[in-house]
C-alpha cells in the first residue's frame, strides 16, 4: 500500500511539473511572436478602454518581461485563476472556457468508453483469424480507415445523414429554442446531437485499438502457455479470453494513456465540423476571431484535462499491473 | 552502409514490390508523384481561373464540377497534390533528421545531455500535438514554412525516442566495445558503425511519418490556418466547408480531396511498413 501511495504522489508531481512547463510556454508564446504582448493580449477595439488599462496593470504588461511579467502571470494564473480577457466574449477567459468544457468531456468520455471495448474485441478476433483471407482483408480495411482525415469523415457523415437522409441534426449540442417536458426528452435531444460526432471520433480510435490489440495478441499467441492450453484441450474461446486477452491488455493500457492526448486533437476538428459547443470548437472560433487570450486559455484547459486523464489511466494501469508501481518496468 | 547506386536501388524496389504492402504503397505513391510532377500538362484548366459557373455538379466539361467562384475542381486537386505531398514529405523528413540527430547523441553519449534530451521528448509527447500546432500557427502566421515548422516541432520527439533506443542497443554490441578498446574515437565510431545502421531506419520513419504529417497539414488547413495563397487538399476542403459548398450539398468539392489525402496516407503507411520489414531482419523473423 505504501508503494502505491508513493507511486500516486510521484505521478502527480510529474504531471504538475509538466503543467507548469506548459503554462510557461503559454506565457512565452505571445512574447516571442512578432509584435508586442500588449498587441496580442489587450489590443482590440472590442476591449473597453478602462478594461484595457486594468489588464495592463494586472498583468504588468508595461513592465519588463522577466521577472515582473512572469511573476504577475504565475500569480494571476495559480492564485486568482485568471488567464486574461476574451476579446469576443468580453468576459474572463477561464469563465468562457469552463462553460464549454462539459460538452467536450461528454464527447471525449463516450468516445473512449465505446472505442476501447469494440477495438479490443475486433483486434482479438483478427489475431485469432490471422493468415486467413478474411483476416487480411479486414486488416487492410482497418488500415485504410485509419488514413482518412477526421474532419472529412465527419463531413461525409453529415452529408449523408443530415443533408440527404435528414435523420440527424446539422450540428450543435441541443436544438435551439427547444422546450423540454421532462428529463428524457432532454436526454434524447442530447443523444441525437451526440451520435454523429461520436461515430466520427470513434472511427479514428477503434482502428488504433484494433491494430494494437491484434499485434499484442499475436505476440501472446506465440507463447508456450498457449500451446499448452491447446494441448490440454481448452476451447478456443476460453483460451482467447482468459489467456490471450488478459496478457495483451497491458500494451493497450499504455496506448490509452498515449491516445488521450490525441483525443483532444480529434475533438478540435470534430467539434468544428459539427458546430459542437466544446472547447475544441472554441479554439477554432478563437483562431477565426484572432482572440489570442482565448486561444491560449482553451489550450491550457485541453492540456489540463489531458494530464488529468493521463494520471487516471496511469493509476488504473498500476492497479492492474503491480509491477508498474514497484517500478519494475 | 546502404549506398544509393541506381542498380541497387532498383533491386531494392523490386524486392519491396514482391510483398502486397510494398506493391500497394509503391503503386499509389508513384501514380500520385507522376500526377504532381506533370500537373501543368495533366490539369484541364488553370485552377486559379474562373472557367465555369459556380457550383456546377460534375459534367463532361468539368469532370469534378466547379466551386463557389467557378474554378475547375479537378484542376485544383491536381495542382494541390504538389503542395500536400511536398509539405507532408518535407515535414516528415526534417522531423526524422532532427529526431535522428538528437536521438543518436542522447543514445551514444549518455550522461547529462541524454537526460536533457529525454526529458524534453517526454514532455513534448505528453502535450496534445494538434492543439499545440494550432496555438503556434495562430501566433506565428500563415505560410507554408510555418506549417512545416509546427509539424516538425510536434513530431520529432517520437522519432528521437525510437532512434535513441536503437542507438543504445547498437552501442552496447561487442564490436563497438572492441572498436573503443583499440582506441577508435567517438566520431569514427558514430560515422562508421552507428549512423550507417540507423539511417535506413530514419528513412523508414520519414516515409511512415509523411502520412501523419499530411493529416496534420490537412487538419491545420481545415481550421483556417493554412497558407491562403497555396492550394492544398486541406485548404480545398476548408473552402468547401466555409464558403457554403457544404450546406449546398456540393459533395464533389470536398469528397475527392479527402479521398486523395486518405489514399496518400494509405500509400505511405504501406510503403513504410514494407521498408521497416525489409530493413529490420528481426521483424522479418517474427512474421
Amino acid at each position: 500500500m505504501a508503494s502505491f501511495l508513493s507511486f500516486v504522489i510521484k505521478s502527480l508531481v510529474h504531471k504538475f511539473i509538466i503543467f507548469f512547463i506548459v503554462i510557461t510556454l503559454i506565457f512565452l508564446i505571445p512574447r516571442l511572436a512578432p509584435g508586442t504582448p500588449i498587441d496580442y493580449l489587450v489590443e482590440n477595439p472590442r476591449v473597453p478602454p478602462e478594461v484595457r488599462i486594468e489588464l495592463i496593470k494586472k498583468f504588468g504588461l508595461d513592465k519588463p518581461i522577466f521577472p515582473d511579467q512572469y511573476i504577475n502571470f504565475l500569480y494571476n494564473f495559480f492564485v486568482r485563476l485568471d488567464l486574461g480577457y476574451s476579446f469576443t466574449y468580453q468576459e474572463p477567459v477561464l469563465k468562457v472556457v469552463s462553460e464549454r468544457l462539459v460538452w467536450t468531456l461528454i464527447l471525449m468520455g463516450s468516445a473512449i468508453v465505446i472505442s476501447i471495448p469494440v477495438g479490443i474485441l475486433i483486434g482479438l478476433l483478427l489475431a485469432w483469424r490471422r493468415g486467413s483471407s478474411t483476416g487480411y482483408v479486414l486488416t487492410s480495411l482497418i488500415l485504410l480507415a485509419r488514413s482518412f482525415p477526421v474532419f472529412w469523415i465527419g463531413m461525409v457523415l453529415l452529408l449523408i445523414f443530415s443533408f440527404y437522409l435528414k435523420i440527424a441534426p446539422s450540428g450543435g449540442a441541443l436544438t435551439p429554442g427547444a422546450v423540454y417536458t421532462n428529463i428524457f426528452s432532454y436526454l434524447e435531444d442530447v443523444l441525437r446531437h451526440l451520435a454523429l460526432p461520436l461515430i466520427t471520433i470513434s472511427s479514428v480510435f477503434i482502428p488504433r485499438y484494433v491494430i494494437l490489440m491484434r499485434n499484442a495478441s499475436l505476440n501472446v499467441l506465440g507463447e508456450d502457455f498457449v500451446w499448452v492450453a491447446k494441448a490440454v484441450g481448452l476451447s478456443s474461446r476460453h483460451i482467447l479470453i482468459s489467456y490471450v486477452g488478459k496478457n495483451a491488455i497491458l500494451p493497450i493500457m499504455t496506448l490509452i494513456s498515449i491516445d488521450i492526448g490525441f483525443i483532444a486533437g480529434g475533438a478540435v476538428v470534430t467539434e468544428t465540423v459539427f458546430s459542437y459547443p466544446g472547447v475544441g470548437r472554441l479554439i477554432y472560433e478563437a483562431v477565426l476571431n484572432r482572440d489570442y487570450p482565448l486561444i491560449l486559455g482553451a489550450f491550457t484547459i485541453i492540456v489540463g484535462v489531458t494530464l488529468i486523464a493521463l494520471t487516471i489511466a496511469e493509476l488504473l494501469y498500476a492497479i492492474i499491473d503491480p509491477r508498474v508501481r514497484r517500478g519494475e518496468t | 552502409m546502404v549506398r544509393l547506386k541506381p542498380r541497387r536501388l532498383i533491386d531494392f524496389l523490386k524486392r519491396l514490390a514482391k510483398k502486397p504492402p510494398g506493391a500497394i504503397g509503391l503503386t499509389i505513391l508513384l501514380t500520385l508523384g507522376i500526377i504532381a510532377i506533370f500537373a501543368p500538362y495533366i490539369s484541364p484548366y488553370n485552377p486559379w481561373e474562373r472557367v465555369g459557373t459556380p457550383f456546377e455538379p460534375p459534367n463532361p466539361k468539368h469532370l469534378l464540377g466547379t466551386n463557389d467562384v467557378g474554378q475547375d475542381i479537378l484542376s485544383e486537386i491536381i495542382w494541390a497534390s504538389r503542395i500536400s505531398l511536398t509539405i507532408g514529405f518535407l515535414s516528415a523528413l526534417i522531423s526524422a533528421l532532427v529526431g535522428t540527430f538528437l536521438g543518436v547523441i542522447a543514445g551514444y553519449f549518455r550522461g547529462l545531455l541524454d537526460r536533457l534530451i529525454t526529458s524534453i521528448t517526454d514532455i513534448m509527447l505528453l502535450i496534445p500535438s494538434l492543439p499545440l500546432m494550432i496555438v503556434l500557427a495562430a501566433f506565428l502566421g500563415r505560410c507554408i514554412f510555418i506549417i512545416i515548422f509546427v509539424i516538425v516541432i510536434t513530431s520529432w520527439p517520437s522519432v528521437c525516442r525510437m532512434i535513441r533506443a536503437q542507438t543504445l542497443s547498437i552501442s552496447s554490441l561487442q564490436y563497438i566495445e572492441a572498436a573503443k578498446a583499440i582506441g577508435a574515437g567517438s566520431g569514427r565510431i558514430l560515422l562508421k558503425y552507428i549512423i550507417p545502421q540507423i539511417l535506413p531506419l530514419t528513412m523508414a520513419v520519414s516515409i511512415l511519418g509523411t502520412g501523419e504529417a499530411m493529416i496534420a497539414e490537412a487538419a491545420l488547413s481545415f481550421l483556417g490556418l493554412g497558407d491562403p495563397l497555396a492550394k492544398s487538399w486541406g485548404t480545398i476542403i476548408y473552402w468547401a466547408f466555409v464558403s457554403g459548398g457544404f450546406t449546398y450539398g456540393a459533395w464533389w468539392w470536398f469528397v475527392p480531396p479527402g479521398a486523395l489525402i486518405a489514399l496518400s496516407v494509405f500509400g505511405f503507411m504501406n510503403l513504410g511498413y514494407a521498408l521497416e520489414e525489409e530493413l529490420n531482419p528481426k521483424l522479418k523473423q517474427q512474421q
